[in-house]
């Protein structure tokens, strides 16, 4: 395994990703992001629910959901255009 | 406008009237102004006024007064000296006329009361009368001047101007009386009847007195007209005394009868003779003729007698002029006897002229023999001396001439000599050339002849080399021939090791390695075949710089390729991330095919793929991967490229190998 995969990561890494590598890489971003927007939607929510909503649970649970749905449309977003230039590529 | 009026009203207007303004306005220098002057002028002539004074001061101002008192004097001086000069021409009128003086002098006060009548314009017409009297009185004065100075203008003076012939003969005569005052009167009147009667005596005396150097120029022209009286009378005075007297006598003894009746002056008496003159002629011939030419014809044959001298003939002619006067005249009776003597008085010088010439022709004789006597001595001595002179002048041209033939002979001969010699000499040469010429001739033949043997011999030799030399080039060309061979075998074995390095290299199953240098190599050997270089072109460049994956590499990628795209396998067009999921999802469930599976969906292919690389068909296989669509063609792309650059270099080291192949064929 360490024979064949020697040569190939620096390649990627330079250039660009190898062609099988590139859904996951965006399934990758995808859920990187999901679980960053979503913490931050957490985060705010928690705070909200402390300074405003006496300590409901509510709030963060909204906030939580708001974060999701942020980066799940930013994911559909980047695969769909990723199908768009493969079309346009062919 | 107010101007105007007035110079109409002024033009109009009056003389006296106008005359002041006239004067006023002179500045202006109007035509009116100019006008009233010309009216002045004739109001100036008829009244005289003291102010027309200035305008008319030019021409009589200074006259007006004093020549007022004066007129009377001075028209008659004035008329008494211009009748003085030109009196000579209207006497001979007034002559003719009454024959006195005193009418001519009556005549010019006719034209002075003239002028003393009116005063301005009959004295102003009085003026010029005068002045063109006066004028004309010097012109002709003058004309009488100059004629008597030059010839030509005396006559044409005489010719055409009006008594201007008159003047003239009157005032030759009067200096003429100036100088001799005797002869004067004497010689006019002989001249007068001469020329009446017989011209050509005068004539013969005039050739004969030639030599006495008087000029002929103004007597032919007096002579012309007939009244040549000054020349005639100087002709006639060195011809001879003694007729002159005689007809002195003559002319005296003719005036006291006819000349006595006219009592006028001494120029009125001129033209008197003259008409006298004419009336003889005229009665001559019709009363005396018969009476009168006995007597002239018992003398002329006296003369004739003794008249072969030209001096006797002529005194006898004028003594037969004498005669025919006298016999005009009526006298015969008074002039017989002194006509007598002189008759005999010619008779005798006659004869002494005879007498003189005798004389002198002995003279004449006498010295003209002793003459000849001497030229004839002289002659002689001449001819003598002559002769002498020559004779002596030959002899020395003898000599001379055969001292010159001498010496020419001896240049004649050194010169021959001279030739001789040259001769001789450019002989010499000419043979000397002739045996050079030979001699250079006969060098070449034998140089000729040499260099053909050494040809010929030559040529035999020099065929046997070039005949080796052949043999050797054949033998040249041969071993050429054969490295040439070796040469392409070596090439081709060289090539054959370039293929093997490069198929060795690829053939290293662990990884891949470039092989830049075995084709550097392979290239090197093959640079002029077309073949190789179009299948080592054909590679793509980064094959042989990075390597070609091995075979196993590639199953091995193809494994992780196959997943992921087994993964997309069911996605849609336009997948969004629910159907990545569910296509990820689904793809787990999905149930894998083995072998050869037909169908154009992606797990058949991936199998149908898997298989070929299984057994190795690495072309089959990437045919198979190339018919995916989508994101599974996407995802396959990678693998793909590699797959084809190992086919490429399989293919292209297949061409060279086969090439090489072909080479070695060759060789053989």
């Amino acid at each position: 395994m360490s024979d064949t995969s020697v040569p190939a990561p620096p390649r990627a890494v330079v250039s660009r990703p190898v062609s099988e590598a590139l859904l996951n890489e965006k399934w990758d971003r995808c859920l990187s992001n999901m679980l960053i927007k979503s913490t931050l939607g957490l985060g705010f929510g928690v705070v909200f629910s402390v300074l405003i909503f006496r300590r409901r649970a509510w709030p963060a649970f909204v906030g939580v959901g708001f974060g999701a749905g942020r980066a799940y449309e930013e994911c559909n977003w980047s695969l769909k255009q990723a199908s768009r230039d493969l079309k346009r590529q062919a | 406008m107010l101007r105007t009026t007035l110079r109409s009203v002024r033009a109009v207007g009056t003389k006296p009237i106008a005359a002041p303004t006239g004067r006023q306005w002179q500045p202006s220098a109007s035509a009116a102004a100019r006008r009233y002057y010309a009216e002045n002028k004739k109001a100036s002539i008829q009244d005289a006024n003291p102010p027309k004074l200035p305008a008319s001061e030019t021409n009589t101002s200074p006259a007006v007064d004093a020549p007022a008192l004066k007129t009377e004097a001075k028209v008659t001086a004035s008329t008494i000296d211009a009748k003085a000069v030109p009196l000579t021409p209207p006497a001979p009128k007034e002559a003719t006329l009454s024959s006195t003086g005193t009418i001519t002098r009556h005549a010019p006060p006719a034209g002075a009361p003239v002028p003393v009548k009116k005063k301005g314009f009959f004295r102003r017409l009085r003026n010029y009368v005068l002045t063109l009297m006066i004028l004309g009185a010097v012109t002709f004065g003058g004309g009488v001047w100059y004629s008597r100075v030059n010839d030509n203008f005396h006559d044409f003076f005489t010719e055409y101007i009006p008594y201007g012939e008159q003047a003239v003969l009157y005032f030759e005569e009067k200096e003429l009386r100036k100088r001799f005052p005797r002869a004067m009167t004497t010689s006019s009147r002989t001249q007068d009847t001469g020329a009446q009667v017989k011209i050509a005596p005068q004539s013969g005396a005039s050739w004969r007195v030639a030599d006495s150097g008087e000029s002929g120029g103004r007597s032919k022209s007096a002579v012309r007209d007939g009244n040549s009286n000054t020349p005639a009378t100087k002709q006639a005075k060195p011809k001879s005394e003694a007729t002159a007297k005689k007809a002195t006598v003559v002319a005296k003894s003719e005036e006291p009868p006819k000349a006595a009746a006219i009592p006028s002056a001494a120029t009125s008496a001129d033209m008197t003779k003259k008409a006298k003159g004419d009336k003889p002629v005229f009665k001559a011939p019709e009363v005396d003729e018969p009476s009168r030419f006995p007597p002239a014809g018992p003398i002329d044959p006296l003369n004739v007698k003794d008249a072969d001298e030209p001096v006797v003939q002529d005194l006898v002619k004028m003594l037969n002029d004498i005669i025919t006067v006298v016999n005009a005249d009526n006298a015969n009776d008074r002039f017989s006897a002194t006509i007598g003597k002189a008759k005999n008085e010619l008779n005798k010088v006659g004869s002494k002229i005879r007498d003189l010439k005798a004389k002198v022709e002995k003279d004449a004789a006498s010295q003209v023999s002793a003459k000849v006597n001497e030229f004839e001595v002289a002659a002689n001595e001449l001819v003598t001396r002559v002769e002498g002179a020559m004779a002596s002048q030959e002899r020395t041209w003898r000599e001379e001439f055969e001292t010159e033939m001498r010496r020419i002979k001896e240049v004649y001969d050194s010169r021959i000599k001279n030739e001789m010699e040259r001769e001789k000499l450019v002989n010499e040469q000419k043979l000397n050339n002739l045996l050079l010429e030979q001699a250079i001739e006969l060098k070449r033949q034998f140089m000729k002849d040499i260099k053909n043997t050494v040809e010929a011999e030559r040529n035999g030799r020099l065929g046997k080399l070039d005949q080796l030399s052949s043999a050797v080039k054949e033998l040249e060309m041969l071993t050429t021939g054969w490295n040439d061979v070796v040469d392409m075998n070596l090439k081709t074995q060289q090539l054959h090791v370039a293929v093997e390095a490069v198929r060795a290299s690829l053939s290293d199953t662990e990884h891949p390695r470039p092989f830049v240098r075995e084709l550097v190599a392979l290239r090197e050997i093959s640079s002029d075949d077309t073949v190789i270089n179009a299948a080592i072109s054909s590679i793509n460049p980064s094959a042989y710089q990075r390597g070609i994956s091995t075979p196993s590499n590639l199953i091995d990628r193809f494994r992780r390729v196959a997943s992921e795209v087994r993964k997309a396998s069911l996605l849609p067009e336009d997948a969004g991330v629910a159907s990545h999921a569910s296509s990820w999802v689904l793809s787990k469930i999905m149930f894998k095919k083995e072998g050869l599976a037909a169908g154009d969906d992606v797990e058949s292919i991936l199998t149908r793929t898997q298989t070929y690389l299984e057994e190795g068909d690495l072309d089959k296989a990437a045919r198979e991967m190339n018919g995916l669509q989508g994101w599974a063609k996407t995802l396959s792309r990678d693998w793909l490229g590699e797959v084809r650059k190992v086919l490429e270099v399989q293919q292209a080291l297949e061409v060279i190998s086969t090439e090489a192949r072909l080479q070695s064929l060759k060789v053989e």
